[in-house]
Formats: structure tokens, C-alpha cells, sequence
């Protein structure tokens, strides 16, 4: 552990005193409020979840993301005085080394490259809808994070077609912020770039306590001729299996600014069937089999700040329920430290 | 009541973080829009953006070219970007990045 704190003040200081001329150190990332009504329970989080990327020349590059939360909820449920809960996560602390297109060695502690929502969609400031996806953990237990290395690409470029890839080993790790489980992976994409249309698959080998094979396929479509964007997942994995497709239309995209053109509606549903139940550690999956229909919209505010709202319908074997979600959350400014201009 | 208190230090963050961001922002810009294309390679960097980068999320704020190296360097490795398509990106982002 003294280790990596050692090689994280290095590296910081070497970004601090501006050893590295070019690209400079920035902070940036997202903040939000999220205010969830889940069957009738409510409960609130103002979240905070800074980006720190430090350059190292040209070719290194160490970044960290850390998500901090307040979960506020009444004592008893639905009663009783608010209390709450501070959170505080490190969602990725990883060091990159980008030796060619093809390659890209990271090692670290990174998001697992398993479907498309983990890396891409987490982000408060980026996902349609704040739940994530019923099958989100198949493929990303134990913590979404993976501690080892990753090896990542463009295997092919060409103007018709991408193919990338991403393969992964994680180690197993209890350390306090740094859990893992003993796992190895990878995730293959081809992207068509003249349509904007992306298919891919993803398997992980989890390798601790029971064995067990994960497989995942996404595909996601933004045609060029329609502000629409189209996004789905399918999972497999021995416990559970499922999928969920999202939609998301800005209305009037040629008058952004204009009352209406602020407004995207979001569409989603999702499946899930389990097929064995966990034995021993969890698997952060429903005991039952469940169907969710998800619809709601962003409203933009400003450039980076957005209203996202939305109502869910859960149902599952004996626990139908609704759902609420309002947010505001923001994207925060790119600062620029460590030898930069401030932006403000 | 101490953990309360973290809650409204924290909501009181978000606040000033909004109303900075009300402040550096003009009202109008609620979909902002990219650096105006200035050449070929900058069309190539636009017609990029539009390819990649916003099947996610919109153009950021305008920033110097240091910055900007930055933040397709995370984007290359988050988003598998190749070096040909970081550096038409810069170029697009940040006119005058790619000087030496």
C-alpha cells in the first residue's frame, strides 16, 4: 500500500512542478443531485465525482476517478429523521502507457471493459437514466474495477470499419478502495464508423470462489440522419441472464436553444430472468425474475448542466413497484492545474 | 447530525459549482456548439467528432491546446481512439495544437 502512495506522490509531483511541458495536468469529471422515490421510499445523494488526468510527456498518461456521495434517507423507511451516509469510492486510479494505435498498456485499477455501460455510461454527467441496468453487475462483480493490467486497441482502421479490443487480467484484492476479484477477460468491437452503428461481445473468466463464465454482447446505433440514439446490452452468466435497450430523441436539434430543443426523451426496458441463486457471495442481481420499463427526458439548462428525470416500473414476482428519479447533475469545467490557466 | 452537515457541505459544493457555472456560461448555450471548421484537416476533425466523440456527449468548452492534448489523450484510451484520429481531433478542438 505504501508503495502505491509513494508512486502516486511521484507522480504527482512530477505533474505538479511541470517536468512534462505538454499536455498539462486538468481536473474535471461531474457533481449531481439525485432524488430516488423506490417504492415508496425516499431517499437523496448529492454527488461529487472528480476526474483527475496527469499527463506524463506524450506517451504515459495516470488518471483517477473517485465518486463521493451522501446517501440521505429516513430512519425508518418512510418515517423517522433523515440520516445519512457519506460514500467515498475510487473508481479507477490506473497508469496508462499509449505505445501505438493498436496498443494501449494500462495497469492500474480499471473499470472493467465488459459491454459498453461500464467505461462509457457511468459517468453522472453522461448516463441517460441514474439506475443502472438490472444486468449491470454480470461481468463487472465485484466492484466494477479490476486491479492488474489491461492491453487495448485499433486492430483494424479503416474508413468503413473499426475493429477494437480490450484484454484484461484482475488479481484479487481486499484492500480497502482497491477490491477486486481474481478474474481475466476482454471485450472485442466493430465499429462501422459511416452509420455510427457499433456490435461487440464481452467474456470474463471469473476465477475466485466459484468459477464461472460471463458473456455479453452491446450494440449501439446513432444514425446520422435522426437525433436518435439507440443502445443495448445482453449478458449471460451462470446465476442470471438479460438485456436492456435504450432510446434517447432530442426534439428540434436544429433549434437547440429553443424551449423544445432543450428537451431529449429517453425510453427503456429491461428483462432479467435468474436462472440459479448465488451461493455464498452475492451477486448484486434480483432473486426473481424481473421486467422494467423505464421513460423519462434530459432538459438542458445550460451547456453542461441538465434536469434528468424519470419514472420505472418494476415488476417481479410480488414486488411490483414504481420508481422515481430526478436529477441535476453537471458536467464540471476541464481545470487545468500544475502549470495551467484556470479557467475561472 | 455530523453526517447531515457533510450533506449540506456537499449540496452547498454542487451549488456553487451551478452557479459558477452560470456565471461562465452564456444562457443561451444550452447546446453548444464546436470550434468553427478553419481547414481540411479541421473538417476531418468535425466530421470525426461527430463520428466518435458525440455519440456520447456534446463539444466541451473551448480550451487551450494544452488542455485539450490532455483530454484526448484520457479520450484515446477511454473511448479507443487511434493516434491519426487524437491528433485531427486536437486539430479541430484546438486550432494551433499540433504546432510544435
Amino acid at each position: 500500500m505504501r508503495v502505491i502512495w509513494r508512486a502516486v506522490a511521484i507522480v504527482l509531483f512530477c505533474a505538479g512542478v511541470g517536468l512534462c511541458q505538454e499536455p498539462i495536468p486538468i481536473i474535471s469529471g461531474g457533481a449531481g443531485i439525485v432524488s430516488t422515490t423506490d417504492g415508496g421510499t425516499t431517499f437523496f445523494q448529492p454527488v461529487l465525482a472528480p476526474v483527475a488526468v496527469f499527463p506524463l510527456g506524450n506517451k504515459f498518461l495516470f488518471e483517477s476517478r473517485v465518486d463521493l456521495r451522501e446517501f440521505v434517507s429516513r430512519q425508518n423507511g418512510t418515517s423517522g429523521p433523515w440520516n445519512g451516509e457519506f460514500f467515498a469510492s475510487l473508481e479507477y486510479m490506473q497508469l496508462d502507457y499509449l505505445a501505438s494505435s493498436a496498443a494501449t498498456v494500462t495497469v492500474g485499477r480499471f473499470l472493467t471493459p465488459f459491454g459498453i455501460y461500464n467505461e462509457r455510461l457511468t459517468p453522472i454527467w453522461v448516463r441517460n437514466f441514474q439506475d443502472v441496468p438490472i444486468i449491470f453487475p454480470i461481468g463487472t462483480r465485484t466492484s466494477a474495477a479490476s486491479v492488474g493490467g489491461m492491453l487495448r486497441g485499433v486492430l483494424v482502421d479503416k474508413p468503413d470499419v473499426q475493429l477494437s479490443y480490450a484484454a484484461y487480467f484482475s488479481a484479487d484484492s481486499t484492500v480497502e478502495q482497491f477490491q477486486s476479484g481474481r478474474a481475466a477477460g476482454g471485450r472485442a468491437s466493430v465499429f462501422l464508423p459511416k452509420h455510427r452503428v457499433e456490435v461487440g461481445a464481452s467474456y470474463q473468466r471469473y476465477l475466485q470462489d466459484e468459477h464461472l463464465n460471463s458473456v455479453g454482447a452491446h450494440f449501439a446505433w446513432q444514425p446520422r440522419s435522426a437525433p436518435l440514439d439507440v443502445r443495448s446490452e445482453f449478458a449471460y452468466s451462470p446465476h442470471g441472464k438479460g438485456f436492456w435497450i435504450e432510446g434517447a430523441y432530442r426534439l428540434h436539434p436544429s433549434a437547440p436553444n429553443s424551449a423544445i430543443g432543450r428537451l431529449q426523451l429517453l425510453a427503456r426496458a429491461q428483462q432479467f430472468y435468474r436462472t440459479s441463486i448465488e451461493v455464498g457471495v452475492p451477486d448484486f442481481m434480483p432473486r426473481v425474475d424481473t421486467t422494467r420499463f423505464d421513460g423519462g427526458f434530459n432538459y438542458f439548462l445550460l451547456h453542461d448542466l441538465r434536469v434528468n428525470a424519470s419514472y420505472s416500473r418494476s415488476l417481479s414476482d410480488g414486488n411490483n413497484r414504481n420508481i422515481w428519479n430526478i436529477a441535476l447533475v453537471y458536467r464540471l469545467p476541464l481545470i487545468p492545474i500544475g502549470g495551467g490557466r484556470w479557467l475561472f | 447530525m455530523a453526517v447531515l452537515t457533510r450533506a449540506t457541505i456537499l449540496g452547498l459544493l454542487l451549488g456553487g459549482l451551478v452557479l459558477i457555472a452560470s456565471a461562465q456560461q452564456d444562457s443561451n448555450s444550452g447546446s453548444k456548439q464546436p470550434p468553427a471548421k478553419q481547414g481540411k484537416s479541421t473538417e476531418n476533425g468535425e466530421a470525426l467528432f461527430e463520428t466518435h466523440c458525440s455519440r456520447c456527449h456534446v463539444a466541451p468548452d473551448e480550451l487551450s491546446p494544452k488542455a485539450t492534448r490532455t483530454v484526448l489523450m484520457h479520450m484515446r484510451v477511454r473511448a479507443t481512439l487511434t493516434k491519426e484520429e487524437q491528433r485531427a481531433l486536437l486539430t479541430y478542438l484546438a486550432p494551433g495544437g499540433n504546432a510544435p
